[in-house]
């Protein structure tokens, strides 16, 4: 089959390089509001925390520590945590 | 082995493709006999090469899961299969693209090549269903690694009986006797597959991070609001243990 012109083989071209880019695109979308949840689960998480009465409050040293973990700490300690969690991952 | 961050992996996966692209249109030559369009080629060919390497990952992780016990591997061959499938889609469209314009048909059924990638794309398509119609969590884990493993060896399977077999329309561009690509198109070729890897192993450890902060955030408010907690974004199968009665 002889060669399409360039006007016509570049809008195929143009099509299969679009819709790799589309797939990529949605992809990449998909998984922003993903983490997006995530990051809203969490606030509620930091709120949680805030609001739950801790069991040694009032003791000498531990304020400094509550409100770092009231702030988000919890969750950052967690994160940092090396294969803390594996039980959920699928 | 220590890999770049993330973020730095991104940037250098958007560089080597953005390299690459570039290559194919202002470094490669047009090919004699397909002319422009031949340029799909530099697309529909790493995909394909990085789908079917996915599926072999895929199986590795299988075995080290099922020789480990560790979910860990788990995670990386149900990521790795997901993202190959994915893959998959782009080879199937941009394959169809590329037949319609240079065959004038979106789809020859009696082609070893295209017809064989259809039934391994398919084969992992059945992977989900498969997964989640298993209610126990480990059960679910150790099906889906054997899933993982036996359809993995239709991947090396299936290059073979392509190869082998006598080919009616779609080109064998690799290792023929008739000489292959000239240079500037394996530089252009190169670069893309480069990129492609890039691409899939970043968008590996981006669901492999989200899916990690995800389990690691449901533990985190079980462990804030107690027991009766259903993690919300989770795919946990229904009836899991511990968390069964509160579905």
């Amino acid at each position: 089959m002889p060669a399409l012109p360039l006007d016509e083989a570049g809008k195929y071209v143009a099509a299969a390089y679009i819709v790799f880019l589309a797939l990529v695109l949605a992809y990449v979308a998909i998984m922003a509001a993903k983490l997006q949840r995530i990051d809203r689960e969490l606030g509620e998480l930091a709120d949680l925390a805030e609001r739950k009465p801790r069991p040694d409050a009032g003791a000498p040293g531990t304020d400094a520590r509550a409100d770092r973990d009231a702030r988000g700490g919890v969750g950052g300690k967690l994160f940092e945590r090396e294969g803390s969690s594996r039980e959920e991952l699928v | 082995m220590r890999f770049p961050s993330l973020r730095a992996h991104a940037a250098i996966t958007v560089a080597v493709l953005a390299a690459g692209f570039a290559l194919v249109f202002f470094y490669a030559p047009n090919d004699a006999d397909q002319g422009f369009i031949q340029k799909i080629f530099y697309l529909h060919v790493p995909l394909a090469v990085c789908a079917l390497a996915g599926f072999l990952v895929a199986a590795i992780h299988a075995i080290r899961h099922l020789r480990t016990g560790d979910p860990i591997h788990d995670a990386r061959a149900y990521v790795s299969i997901h993202l190959s499938v994915i893959f998959g889609v782009a080879v199937l469209v941009t394959g169809s693209i590329w037949a319609r314009a240079s065959w004038g048909k979106w789809w020859v059924w009696d082609e070893p090549t295209l017809v064989s990638f259809l039934i391994v794309f398919l084969l992992y398509a059945t992977y989900y269903p498969l997964r989640y119609a298993i209610e126990d969590r480990d059960r679910q884990a150790r099906y889906a690694s054997v899933f993982a493993i036996t359809a993995g060896a239709f991947v090396p399977l299936n290059f073979i009986a392509v190869r082998a077999a006598q080919s009616l329309v779609h080109p064998r561009v690799f290792a023929t006797a008739e000489g292959g690509m000239p240079p500037k198109m394996w530089v252009a070729f190169c670069a893309c597959l480069a990129g492609m890897a890039l691409l899939w192993t970043c968008l590996v450890r981006f669901e492999l991070a989200a899916k990690a902060a995800s389990a690691k955030l449901s533990r985190l408010r079980r462990a804030l609001e107690g027991e009766s907690y259903v993690a919300s974004g989770s795919r946990i199968a229904p009836g899991a243990p511990s968390r069964a009665a509160s579905t």
